[in-house]
């Protein structure tokens, strides 16, 4: 074999970042090859998901609208992957902030006042967390699978949207649309942009990434969550709980992922719909590893996958893509980045030619 | 009896495909290694095989296309966590995420067109009486399963190769020193856990409902396998969970067909039941569990021999 891998003595920083410029740039090349295999424009599936959300700037608006629910989702599960602890029911801490955002909205809705927002976002944080709290609690008490939990809870949280909407909280002026009534002006999102779609949502996910990012590199907390992660021998040596991180790391990624929710039934829905969970639960997983579980990456990686989902629509329309294309670019992304991480702990050597050979 | 036997023929319909996946998962787990991308492999295995069933109409070609196109995306996670040691549970999520896209993409074109449904296997002069229907009732992938069990209960419990299967993932380094290839044994693992994804994902457009959804498993791949751990990787036990989450998903159904007192409680609540049946299910596990997990000793960690 002319080449060799050898252990790096440290991992490198190099291939760390520059492995996920990388992973997009092969699920491009790779992309357009199989797309076109497969009977598809596959450069123009590449050019219209990849570029033409940069180009045209009518598709800016919207690409801040899908990257900030990305990035504030992201961010916590940075926080908890960084910790070890695998929340993967982001998309259900989603939903349930998002419900408990529109409890407020409903009770709230013969009212009016600028109160009202803070209180649902204030819902939705602490629903999310409370969503969070059950995998914490069966994973330091009994010791299941956070995995598995938090999973389950997203699919149970699906049905819970459509018992309410069809039920208690359905429109009465609906014509039979299993949804809530709009929410009253005090209720919604206000826009930072006149004349656009871009919400406070948008600042918000900015501002979030920013703060985690200092909590994480600059505090203890932060310390406590990178050393449980990768030497949890030395953190209980050093006298951080494991249990503590645990519910920790949940609470953060479950917060988020319920502001996020909240946010996004008070901004772009305004009321709740059967389809309001939209999956960023799940995409913002490989935002968090595209964006190197680091909550700065994050904002980047967030705008990737958003230029990956507005891109995805465009291509619809314009190439008659089907929408699941852009699943596949994003977990082809995923897998390009998971691979790449060869090359952050090992080196590719090329063998020395052996003396033997010149000595015949 | 008129009604048990309707109910349990159901059951055992709606858990046949749980456990096909399951018993595939738990060789996979028994090797050492963790393939989270079950829902995504029994996607892909769903659509390959609805497409051979709705252009061919063989469902047993079905069956072989459903375990091929399994095989398939599961190397892809075998390549990534067996050559290239990337993190299990990351690189089983992106399995899971790629399957349910690629299935989409795949089915697009497939949506509101029916299927046969598989036939049972048995003449249905045998399955005349209800008593018999319980036994001679059902479609091949149904006995397949329980056959299955008992296959796998013997190699995993009385073959060298089972041993050695056991060995890789409970000492992956001693297995490696005293010259068995660890990789190559889990490479073969996964690949039979793709195929057992594959024909579980098969059946469902085959059993249950005989067309094509986005998502049509519905999380059946994760509960496959909550089921393992469940079954602390056991053939038997893992039969015995199946057949339960067949009984959770039949009250299901009976309840939103209308009628009879189930039908008082939300049907939202019922499609909600499986998944919070598998919480209560992990957390009985952990109740009952004395210390030992019994989980194989490798379970998720890449193999790292120090040359």
């Amino acid at each position: 074999m002319p080449f060799r891998l050898e252990k790096r003595p440290e991992p490198s920083r190099t291939m760390l970042y520059l492995t996920p410029a990388a992973a997009v740039l092969l699920t491009m090349i790779v992309g357009a090859i199989i797309f076109s295999a497969i009977g598809y424009n596959g450069l123009g599936a590449v050019r219209e998901i990849f570029f033409t959300p940069l180009t045209n700037s009518y598709k800016w608006q919207d690409l801040g609208v899908k990257a900030a629910p990305l990035i504030i989702i992201g961010v916590g599960l940075s926080i908890a992957y960084r910790a070890n602890v695998w929340n993967i029911g982001a998309e259900g801490q989603y939903i349930v902030g998002g419900l408990a955002g529109t409890w407020v909205a409903l009770a709230t809705y013969s009212m009016s006042g600028p109160w009202i927002l803070p209180l649902m976002i204030l819902a939705g944080v602490v629903g999310g967390m409370l969503y969070a709290a059950i995998p914490a609690f069966l994973k330091t008490r009994l010791n299941v699978n956070e995995i598995l939990t938090s999973l389950m809870l997203t699919y149970a949280s699906v049905q819970l949207i459509y018992y309410l909407i069809r039920a208690p909280w359905k429109d009465p002026m609906g014509m039979g649309f299993p949804q809530t009534r709009l929410f009253a002006e005090s209720a919604r999102l206000p826009t930072i942009i006149p004349g656009t779609i871009v919400h406070l949502g948008v600042p918000i996910a900015i501002i979030v990434a920013l703060v985690a990012w200092f909590i994480m590199s600059r505090s203890v907390f932060g310390y406590q969550m990178r050393v449980v992660g990768t030497a949890p021998h030395a953190a209980r040596y050093g006298g951080f709980s494991e249990n503590k991180t645990i519910w920790l790391a949940l609470l953060v990624s479950g917060g988020l992922a319920g502001l996020a929710g909240v946010l996004e039934v008070a901004g772009p829905f305004q009321r709740m719909v059967p389809g309001f969970p939209a999956n960023y639960g799940f995409t913002a997983i490989i935002v968090a590893f595209l964006g190197r579980l680091n909550p700065l990456g994050v904002i980047f990686a967030g705008i990737v996958l958003a230029i990956t989902f507005v891109g995805g629509e465009v291509a619809q329309t314009t190439i008659g893509l089907p929408n699941a294309a852009t699943g596949i670019f994003q977990s082809m992304m995923l897998f390009f980045l998971l691979a790449g991480d060869l090359l952050v702990r090992y080196r590719i050597r090329r063998t020395a030619v052996q003396p033997s050979r010149s000595a015949a | 009896m008129d009604l048990l036997i309707p109910i349990f023929v159901t059951l055992v319909g709606a858990a046949s495909p749980i456990l096909i996946a399951a018993l595939g998962e738990l060789v996979v787990e028994k090797a050492g290694v963790l393939n989270l991308g079950v829902e995504g492999m029994m996607l892909v295995g769903a659509i390959a095989g609805f497409a051979a069933q709705f252009y061919t109409g063989n469902p047993y070609f079905a069956l072989v296309c459903g375990a091929a196109a399994g095989v398939a995306v599961s190397l892809i996670f075998g390549v990534l966590t067996l050559s290239l040691s990337t993190n299990q549970t990351a690189t089983g999520l992106a399995l899971t995420i790629f399957g349910t896209g690629l299935s989409a993409l795949a089915g697009a074109p497939f949506s509101a067109r029916p299927v046969q449904l598989m036939a049972p296997l048995f003449p249905p002069e045998l399955a005349t009486h209800p008593i018999w229907r319980v036994i001679f009732g059902y479609a091949a992938p149904v006995y397949f399963s329980l056959i299955m069990v008992f296959v796998l209960w013997y190699f995993l419990k009385k073959t060298r190769s089972g041993l050695i299967l056991r060995a890789v993932g409970e000492n992956d380094l001693s297995a490696h020193s005293i010259g068995y290839s660890v990789v190559g044994v889990r490479y073969a693992a996964v690949a039979f856990g793709g195929a057992m994804a594959g024909i579980a994902g098969a059946c469902f457009p085959l059993l249950l409902t005989p067309q094509w959804a986005e998502r049509m498993t519905a999380g059946r791949g994760w509960i496959a396998v909550a089921l393992v751990v469940f079954a602390s990787w056991r053939p038997f036990r893992l039969l015995a969970g199946a057949y339960l989450f067949g009984l959770v998903m039949t009250m299901e159904l009976y309840a939103k067909a209308g009628s009879g007192p189930l039908s008082a409680i939300p049907s939202e609540l019922w499609a909600a039941l499986p998944y919070l049946a598998t919480i209560a299910v992990l957390v009985l596990i952990s109740l009952r569990r004395d210390g030992s997990t019994n989980a194989p000793a490798c379970l998720g960690k890449p193999f790292m021999p120090s040359n």
